[in-house]
């Protein structure tokens, strides 16, 4: 029992490490949490001219 | 980077984005239904076009008559410069044509599938249909529209009574990027290299399909000037509320703020050459 717990505690680690690895934008997330005269402006666009 | 210029239109306004590219009409249609934003410059003059099937029947634009033509949105300038065009061929786009939205990323493989006859849209979807063998530039925008303006750059009105310094930055930047790639005798280099690392860095997109964009011809399109010129604005909102999607016209001063354009007037190209660190 305690070695099933304990892979799904790795396994659990391990797809969150990857998720926040790979799909968190972090740097969007730390700007959007500095105070607004620092932030730095958020800009949209598509991909044509 | 979005795909579509709806997502843009509801990430504006919910304060995700601080700022956008987006069409201008759609600009001035925000601004008409009390959306508290201003477009503040111009992202580029020129760049759109309208294409047909290469092996398809229509070769001139009296061919167009019961076709069926994408385009972007409904409030866009590439919808506009088909009624333009049809007009000056004595036809009339509400009754001779049938324009369906779609979005710029899904047009060349529309067109590709006969879904549809043609399609208005800025480059480099043109240049993509051009270059995979299937499309043909039946019209340049230019043709018909001198001085043609697609997207502009619109900014929330909190951000620019709040923050005019950052907007300026931002202007500022963009003006210098419009002098570096039109940069007299260095264009063609600077462009180049613009495809390069946008197309890898930002569009995701193969470089070859941008370097035939901004080279072929080298005016194709064009970053200068970008100021915002009220006869360009009064033009499109005259041809929005002809073609039904404004309620009537709106002046200038509501929907554009002129000052950050003024404030980037003494701006000069950026010193940049591929390989250099960082640009100064």
């Amino acid at each position: 029992m305690r070695k099933l717990i304990l892979a799904i505690s790795a396994w659990i680690v391990a797809i969150t490490a990857a998720h926040s690895v790979l799909n968190v934008n972090w740097q969007v997330l730390m700007n959007d949490r500095l105070p607004e005269a620092n932030r730095k402006l958020n800009v949209a666009y598509i991909p044509v001219t | 980077m979005f795909q579509g210029f709806p997502e843009i239109k509801e990430a504006l306004m919910s304060n995700k984005m601080q700022a956008a590219f987006m069409v201008a009409p759609m600009a001035i249609a925000l601004r008409a239904q009390g959306v508290p934003v201003k477009i503040v410059y111009l992202g580029h003059r020129y760049g759109s076009a309208v294409v047909v099937r290469k092996d398809g029947p229509i070769h001139r634009v009296s061919d167009l008559r019961g076709k069926i033509m994408a385009v972007p949105s409904r409030f866009s300038d590439e919808r506009l410069i088909v009624f333009r065009a049809l007009a000056a061929n004595g036809m009339n786009a509400k009754k001779d044509l049938r324009m369906v939205e779609m979005a710029p990323p899904d047009v060349a493989g529309a067109l590709a599938a006969s879904a549809i006859d043609a399609f208005s849209m800025g480059e480099p979807y043109p240049s993509q249909a051009e270059i995979v063998g299937f499309g043909r530039v039946l019209f340049h925008a230019r043709q018909y529209w001198p001085d043609y303006i697609s997207c502009v750059l619109v900014v929330r009105q909190d951000v620019i009574d709040r923050r005019p310094e950052a907007v300026q930055v931002l202007v500022d930047g963009i003006a210098r990027s419009g002098m570096w790639l039109d940069e007299k005798d260095r264009a063609k280099r600077h462009r180049l290299h613009a495809a390069d690392f946008v197309g890898r860095f930002y569009y995701h997109q193969d470089p070859k399909l941008l370097r035939w964009a901004l080279t072929n011809p080298i005016d194709r399109v064009k970053y200068e000037p970008l100021s915002p010129r009220r006869s360009d604005f009064e033009t499109i909102v005259k041809l929005m509320v002809e073609t039904g999607v404004l309620d009537h016209a709106i002046p200038f001063e509501e929907f554009v703020d002129t000052r950050f354009a003024e404030g980037a007037h003494a701006m000069t190209a950026w010193k940049y050459e591929a390989g250099d660190d960082r640009a100064k």
